[in-house]
């Protein structure tokens, strides 16, 4: 019981209380941003809590009050890693919040949907049903909507326009592909459609209507140019949305659809590889060229979360496990770099990074932060990167695709180029810009999330376990 | 318990490093006494393990990834050889690096890059082995960064380039733990199909580029430039010619058996060769002391590469033989070259000149491991060249040539350079010079001493270090002692002898030391090829570089075009959609009575004839 109390409360926490945010925001601002902060701890430490259960191998299922036969959420091993690494990721950027959007309008309006979403994210992960899944989902999106055009310009709106029309129209194609997934297994219940399909692949028509949804949220080829144009959203929104947080929806319902709920068709375990490949190729090439410091970051996740989507689809045990672990450790390390590139920004008020140069004298902390995540997500060990990208390549290879794990190869020299020619534009070279190191609270939580990438490296051994242990038990419970 | 000991070598280095960097106080020397200590202590312990057999593995993150060390006779004597030099060269670093700036993290990075190393040796699990080697990049970079103004450029050149072939050795771990489904080195037999062959040359290039054979060479000349020089001494000179050599050899012996005369024995010895020649070329026309060095640093891993390359026993021996070697004398004439720099101001040859005098100690060492590396009997580079050539002569005899012209210009360059440099007119500049002080003196007199110990009394290498490492391949072969094949030695020391005449004959020719070997650089073929190496046209890096922006320009006009289809051609055809209904919309009665009259009766069709 105390059990699913708590899966209950990391979901609607969050949610509710994001209302009452904007009005304690009237009140006290400090007590906001208090709050705020403590909603979503709350949901990281309940998330750990629920953590030893899960590792052995209990679900934890919550149903409707009064109907015990509509299951609302339930909490497996996947469900909870995901919702750590969210949440744990979310709480740093609350932090760093708190002074970046200082300097802005429209605060109330900003916690509240920085809060929302995170509670949606919650409901989505630990979603049972796949209407309840699709409802979260686009929950996600709204916000999302709001927060890329949280400036208000009109350009900006446009922008925001663009990430909502691409990622709704591949949520409703999702939803077509949800709903002949219940032609076919009679039911939207997670659980039963499990019991219902054991063993036979799922029609091929469904997961093509439901790639559109995953891809377009997840950024991938040719479904992922509103990525780099969210950038005008203010930085800790583009470091929880575009980096940590929303992109990995998209990846995680893969996850939890076709790896831990369903059969895939043979063919898909070499085509989406193959997209997957494609799409970390040609935009690891467009972040060599690009010259907006965020743009470029953008396009580095779109490229990154190609690993991801690599790992997850080539159906070995050692892949899938590196795709996740690649979700925890991508998720810390470019959360790190959007932040940092948010106090360059800010302090600077510059994003192309042909005018800048040199920051590493005034700006030591937020040079050397970034410079710790960039290693990670380099895959240089011994950061935590370096582990999730041998991961995903062995499963690669492991899964009989040899050719496509040397195209991400290609992609991971691609990385390196690219993070370091932005690393030496922004802060190696002369002086252009002579400004001062960016305020405690902000450089404290990029400095975090460096040490939480070397960390990550270091006692691997921990989220490893976690992440080996998921993928053990989802299997077991498919086959 | 004792086979916990086997963590000290990575620890102890480790601890000292952090420590060092927080120390900031400049004056007491803690700093230095912390690093020394630290190297003392592993050499003691690195000493203490040298003929134990530990191991030991404790789980850590799943699928065949443990942390498991091992001690056996081939890495301890890499971690024994490595202690001994690293020791060396921090004992020199004190005086060298004393007052410059930085100098807290010159000693952090000297220790990580040792810890990492011996973790690197120690480590049995092929992924707690990448760790180790792939984590000396970022110790790399910083090192190499420190240097001064424009170092990072060259830092940023090494990362790149080890940092691909890094990436290689994973992709043939990832394959070898597909093929085999273990990741322990002992464990690991890569089966002999297309995709064993495959994995083997993918973790061969990781292992060569490490010690710093084409085509992952072009970093170790700028590093000459701008690192700090005992980075030169230590690393591209030592612990990465120990590392590449070592995981080169345990793939050749231990996890893939390669065949005499097979496809991929020739594909290593042509490496091997081309390596020789092409960087020994490079080193002969160099104008700076340490550059000079540095292209030798590359040619003779070529010798390290063609020896293991064979296959046969004999070169094997040679090749590791002459990795040991090689850092001995390499490793002396860096800091030979750091002597000349810190008390003359400069490397330049053209403004050096008659320093054998005032340096008279510096000099000699020089001479020791000036005529080991050419290969001189009785010291130690000419035994294992010789073992090298007896293998590379029974592989084909183009090998045999390749090594010995390399042997040619080897000698002629070091001919130029030591002309250059001690002999000469002396340079009123350096009227007042001094010699180096005590401290760099030991560690240079040391690995002097070993030069000329490990060529007279060569059966002491081989004997403990070397042949146990090849145990029942060695076929009962013992290759210690004087050279067996006598036409060999015939034939080295002829061309030793036309070294000379050539450098005399270019000397009386154009009357100046460095300009001695002009008739080669200006010969009619030649002069053309080393013009576009010295505009870079060769540099694996510069070309690589080029490909890459195409490759992403393309990429990037490709992402446009995605986006263009979207913003333009999609909102196109949706505001044309939209605005053709509307045009539809005209607000007339009549109109909209012939629409509902048209739908109706295609109502009507559809439930009537369907």
């Amino acid at each position: 019981m105390q059990n699913e109390l708590l899966v209950v409360v990391i979901v609607f926490l969050p949610i509710f209380g994001a209302f009452f945010l904007p009005l304690i925001g009237s009140a006290n601002e400090k007590m906001r941003n208090i709050f705020a902060l403590l909603m979503v701890v709350t949901a990281f430490l309940a998330s750990l809590m629920l953590l030893p259960e899960v590792m052995r191998g209990t679900v934890i299922s919550v149903s409707f009050p009064f109907i015990p036969a509509l299951g609302l959420f339930h909490a497996d091993l996947l469900a909870v890693f995901m919702a750590i690494v969210s949440s744990m990721v979310g709480s740093i950027i609350i932090l760093y919040s708190f002074e970046y959007i200082s300097h802005y309008e429209n605060r109330n309006e900003y916690y509240f949907m920085v809060v929302l979403f995170l509670g949606a994210m919650m409901g989505l992960v630990f979603s049972r049903n796949l209407l309840f899944l699709y409802l979260f989902w686009e929950i996600t999106a709204i916000v999302c909507w709001r927060l890329i055009g949280f400036f208000r310009e009109k350009k900006y709106v446009l922008m925001a326009d663009k990430a909502f029309i691409v990622t709704v129209f591949g949520a409703l194609m999702m939803l077509i592909g949800f709903l002949m997934i219940y032609e076919q297994a009679g039911s939207f219940d997670l659980g039963t459609i499990k019991e219902n399909m054991k063993g036979t692949p799922i029609s091929n028509v469904a997961v093509f209507f439901i790639l559109f949804g995953i891809f377009s949220k997840s950024a991938t080829l040719p479904l992922h140019t509103w990525l780099p144009d969210a950038g005008v959203a203010p930085s800790p929104v583009t470091a929880l949305l575009h980096a940590a947080v929303l992109v990995k929806i998209g990846v995680y319902v893969f996850a939890r659809l076709f790896v831990a709920t369903l059969v895939l068709d043979d063919i898909w375990h070499t085509l989406v590889p193959f997209i997957a490949a494609v799409s970390a190729l040609i935009t690891a090439g467009a972040a060599f060229i690009e010259t907006d410091i965020k743009r470029i970051i953008a396009y580095s996740t779109i490229s990154q979360l190609g690993f991801i989507l690599l790992g997850l689809s080539v159906n070995t045990e050692l892949g899938i496990a590196g795709g996740l672990l690649y979700i925890l450790m991508h998720g810390i390390a470019k959360g790190g770099l959007f932040l940092c590139a948010g106090i360059v920004e800010q302090k600077t008020k510059v994003k192309d990074i042909t005018q800048l140069g040199g920051l590493i004298t005034t700006m030591p902390i937020t040079a050397i932060s970034f410079l710790f995540c960039a290693f990670s997500v380099m895959g240089i060990p011994p950061f935590g990167g370096f582990f999730s990208k041998y991961m995903v390549v062995a499963g690669a290879v492991q899964g009989g695709h040899p050719i496509i794990a040397l195209v991400f190869l290609i992609g991971a020299i691609m990385t390196i180029l690219y993070l370091f020619r932005l690393f030496n534009l922004v802060f190696l070279g002369e002086l252009r810009l002579d400004r001062s190191e960016g305020s405690s609270v902000m450089t404290v939580s990029v400095f975090l999330l460096a040490i939480l990438s070397l960390a990550g490296g270091i006692f691997v051994s921990y989220p490893a376990e976690v992440a080996r242990t998921a993928v053990v038990q989802a299997l077991e419970l498919v086959k | 318990m004792m086979e916990y000991l086997l963590i000290l070598p990575i620890f102890i280095p480790l601890i000292a490093g952090l420590l060092a960097v927080v120390e900031i106080n400049h004056k007491n020397y803690i700093r230095e006494a912390i690093s020394l200590l630290a190297v003392a202590a592993n050499l003691i312990v690195t000493y203490a393990l040298f003929d134990k057999k530990y191991a030991f593995s404790i789980p850590w993150a799943g699928f065949g990834m443990d942390i498991s060390l091992r001690i056996y006779h081939f890495s301890a004597f890499i971690l024994l050889a490595s202690a001994a030099v690293a020791a060396l060269i921090a004992l020199y670093s004190i005086m060298f690096m004393n007052g410059r700036e930085k100098n807290n993290y010159f000693y952090l990075y000297f220790m990580l890059t040792l810890s990492f190393t011996n973790g690197a040796v120690l480590a049995e699990n092929l992924i707690l082995m990448l760790f180790f080697w792939e984590g000396l990049l970022a110790v790399l970079l910083g090192f190499i960064a420190i240097g001064g103004k424009g170092s990072f450029k060259t830092a940023l050149k090494a990362f790149v380039i080890i940092g691909v072939s890094d990436l290689c050795l994973m992709f043939g771990i990832a394959l070898t733990y597909s093929l085999c489904g273990t990741l322990n080195m002992s464990e690991v037999t890569l089966p002999m199909t297309f995709m064993g062959g495959v994995a083997f040359i993918s973790l061969m290039l990781g292992a060569i580029s490490k010690a710093g054979s084409m085509p992952f060479h072009s970093w170790i000349p700028d590093a000459a430039n701008d690192a700090p020089l005992p980075f030169m001494a230590l690393i591209p000179a030592a612990l990465e010619k120990f590392l590449g050599i070592y995981f080169l050899s345990r793939i050749c012996l231990d996890m893939y058996k390669i065949e005499h005369g097979s496809p991929l024995s020739i594909t290593v010895m042509t490496i091997g060769a081309i390596t020789i020649l092409a960087a020994v070329m490079m080193a002969l026309i160099q104008k700076d002391y340490k550059k000079l060095l540095s292209y030798h640093a590359i040619s003779q891993v070529g010798y390290m590469v063609l020896g293991i390359g064979t296959a046969v026993p004999v070169g094997i021996v040679g090749g590791i033989f002459h990795m040991l070697n090689h850092v001995l004398y390499k490793s002396c004439l860096f800091l030979t070259g750091g002597s000349v720099e810190r008390q003359a101001g400069t490397t330049d040859l053209s403004k050096l000149g008659g320093l054998g005098k005032k340096m008279p100690v510096t000099f000699g060492c020089f001479l020791v491991a000036a005529l080991s590396i050419s290969g001189v009997p009785p010291f130690n580079g000419f035994f294992s060249k010789e073992l090298v050539y007896d293998g590379a002569l029974e592989s084909g005899t183009v090998f045999y040539i390749a090594a010995v012209c390399g042997s040619f210009l080897t000698a002629a360059s070091f001919l130029k350079l030591g002309h250059a440099a001690f002999l000469g007119k002396e340079q009123p500049v350096f009227s007042k010079l001094k010699e180096a002080p005590l401290l760099m003196l030991i560690p240079m007199l040391t690995l002097a001493g070993l030069c000329i110990l490990f060529g007279v009394y060569n059966p002491l290498p081989l004997h403990t270090l070397i042949q146990p490492i090849l145990g029942a391949r060695l076929e009962g072969h013992d290759f210690a002692g004087l050279p067996t094949n006598l036409f060999l030695v015939i034939a080295t020391v002829a061309v030793l002898a036309l070294a000379v005449i050539n450098h005399i004959w270019g000397y009386r020719r154009t009357g100046s030391a460095i300009k001695a070997v002009d008739h080669i650089h200006y010969a009619p073929l030649l002069h053309g090829l080393y013009d576009r190496a010295e505009r870079k046209f060769f540099d694996p890096y510069d070309v690589g570089l080029k490909l890459v922006n195409i490759l992403a320009l393309s990429a990037w006009r490709i992402d446009r075009a995605i986006d263009y289809f979207y913003t333009k051609i999609v909102v196109g055809f949706t505001q044309a959609a939209s605005g053709s209904i509307k045009a539809c919309h005209t607000g007339s009665h009549a109109t909209y009575i012939v629409w509902t009259v048209v739908g109706l009766s295609c109502m009507i069709y559809y439930v009537a004839f369907r």
